[in-house]
């Protein structure tokens, strides 16, 4: 294996594992992995929308960022005590509207004969093909989260617990969860114009299942998150080069086989604690 | 909808608020709150209106006020422990951008010690039995050191043991604060005996308000729960049973 050339590859996977898996702890927590297909639709929308208006090649990211960004406004503006539909509901409402409006805005694309395929690129991107620049890109998206969830740890906290809980107790809730949102949105449409969708997906729950399983209380909860998903992203490249076999698959099953030993290990102590 | 006229409550007094499903007694609350918005009148807490006021002024309110709603938001992915749940109440307290600090977390752990949850303060919250679910959120809404607690529903799906353990527990809490207490409840066999003053809700409106042996007769049980149940009193504990065959 070059490493040479292999090295932002690995340092690429390594590190949306550990972003993913620690963003990914809070949206289990709270029970809502569909915003992660609800983002990544509107990043779609917003980057066919961009190269309606002349934008390619990596400048689409902008467009995309922004579709994210509004449909995560969106989301922090519709509150599910107010409205009376529950958030996963409102992702799917906000999802198949962005969903329309990418389709609508690829049959102009049909109309005019324009290539789609750097927005298919963009949102679908391949661990394999990650270089140095994407890196930065993903370190710097990392550094926003860092500051994001050191900045209302405690506040993030509360609201993983329960909104109304924290909105009883004088958490400004409507602030932070939208400052959660957006991060969610830019990390996301980053780690997706990089690594893929598939392994963005699983490295957004799995992690964060398993940790669930193997600790309690909301530091470790979230450290073992990060370190489960590092470990699925770095681990299972390794695993692809070794056995010759597709990256984003490795991924996925190895940190799939990571919850079913975490499970095995809960089950194990239960039965012990009996 | 609820419609309540006036209603007044003084510092230091313990109200219970008893109606039948539906009557609006958790709207209620939850107006007092600021979580539900009343189409008309005004609310003041504290001596502040809760509505319309900023979010700042009414984060500021909230935090002077204890909050146990009626539903038990755990479920297995909540990957909290005890002392972290109850640490929400000192959340909103503490502000943006500042850390709990040692003096917060005292009190947080003096609350689950005078609870008797200081053994299980490390334990996950989500492995714990509905009625210690039920003490921990007392306990996250005592940490705020509140002026008015508010209740809603507190022995709601508890087992008789952890029904009486609830309100012994809010007679002690009375007796230890002197706290103003607003609490909802449908059953009698849950208004603890510091309740001295009882306001029944019948389809939003009030239909009774004064003191709990007043309030409470048979005309009362009947239009609460029907005639096949009679009124119990025990010194200030009160229950409905079945009337047996006279009743019916």
């Amino acid at each position: 294996m070059d490493l040479l050339f292999w090295l932002p590859v690995i340092c690429c996977g390594a590190l949306a594992g550990a972003s993913t898996g620690l963003l990914g702890a809070y949206i289990v927590g709270m029970r809502i992995p569909f915003l992660g297909i609800c983002v990544s639709h509107a990043a779609l929308a917003g980057a066919v929308f961009g190269g309606l208006f002349g934008l390619a090649g990596p400048w689409l990211l902008l467009p995309a960022l922004a579709g994210a960004v509004i449909a995560a406004l969106l989301l922090g503006m519709l509150d599910p005590e107010s409205t009376r539909v529950d958030s996963n509901v409102l992702m799917g409402i906000l999802f198949s509207l962005t969903l329309g409006l990418a389709f609508l805005g690829l049959g102009v694309y049909d109309i005019r004969g324009i290539s789609k395929n750097d927005i298919l690129n963009l949102l679908w991107g391949n661990l394999n093909f990650c270089r140095w620049s994407d890196f930065y890109l993903m370190v710097t998206a990392a550094v926003l989260e860092i500051i994001v969830i050191a900045a209302f740890y405690k506040e993030l906290r509360a609201i993983l617990f329960s909104r109304v809980h924290a909105a009883a107790a004088g958490v400004p809730v409507s602030l932070v969860w939208t400052a959660f949102l957006i991060l969610t949105s830019v990390v996301l449409t980053v780690n997706f114009q990089t690594v893929g969708g598939l392994m963005i997906y699983s490295l957004l729950t799995n992690p964060a299942v398993a940790a669930f399983l193997l600790v309690k209380g909301y530091g470790r909860a979230l450290a073992l998150s990060a370190v489960f998903g590092l470990l699925s992203g770095l681990g299972g490249f390794l695993l692809a080069k070794a056995t010759d076999l597709p990256t984003g698959a490795m991924i996925v099953i190895l940190s799939s086989l990571i919850v079913a030993l975490a499970w095995a290990i809960s089950a194990s102590r239960s039965r012990a604690g009996r | 909808m609820l419609q309540v006229e006036r209603l007044e409550v003084d510092a230091g007094e313990v109200l219970v608020i008893l109606g039948p499903n539906g009557a609006g007694k958790s709207s209620l609350i939850k107006c007092l709150l600021g979580l539900a918005r009343a189409n008309a009148g005004e609310a003041r807490v504290l001596g502040r209106a809760v509505r319309p006021s900023s979010g700042a002024s009414l984060r500021n309110l909230r935090r002077r006020v204890g909050y146990v709603p009626q539903v038990l938001a755990a479920h297995s992915e909540t990957p909290l422990t005890v002392r972290e749940v109850a640490a929400i109440g000192r959340t909103g307290r503490a502000g943006l951008f500042r850390p709990l600090n040692a003096a917060d977390w005292a009190i947080v752990d003096d609350w689950l010690g005078r609870l008797g949850l200081g053994s299980l303060a490390d334990a996950p919250y989500a492995g714990l039995s509905g009625g210690e679910q039920r003490k921990t959120l007392i306990a996250k809404a005592m940490v705020q050191q509140p002026e008015l607690l508010l209740l809603d529903e507190p022995t709601a799906n508890l087992d008789l043991y952890w029904r009486e353990q609830i309100v012994a527990l809010l007679e002690r809490l009375y007796a230890e604060t002197g706290a103003t207490i607003v609490l909802v409840c449908h059953e009698l066999e849950a208004i603890p005996p510091c309740c001295r003053r009882l306001l029944v809700l019948s389809d939003g409106r009030p239909v009774a308000d004064g003191a709990p042996e007043t309030v409470l007769d048979r005309r009362m049980i009947d239009a609460l729960y029907g005639s096949r149940l009679k009124l119990l009193a025990d010194g200030r504990r009160y229950a409905a049973v079945p009337a047996g065959e006279e009743g019916a």
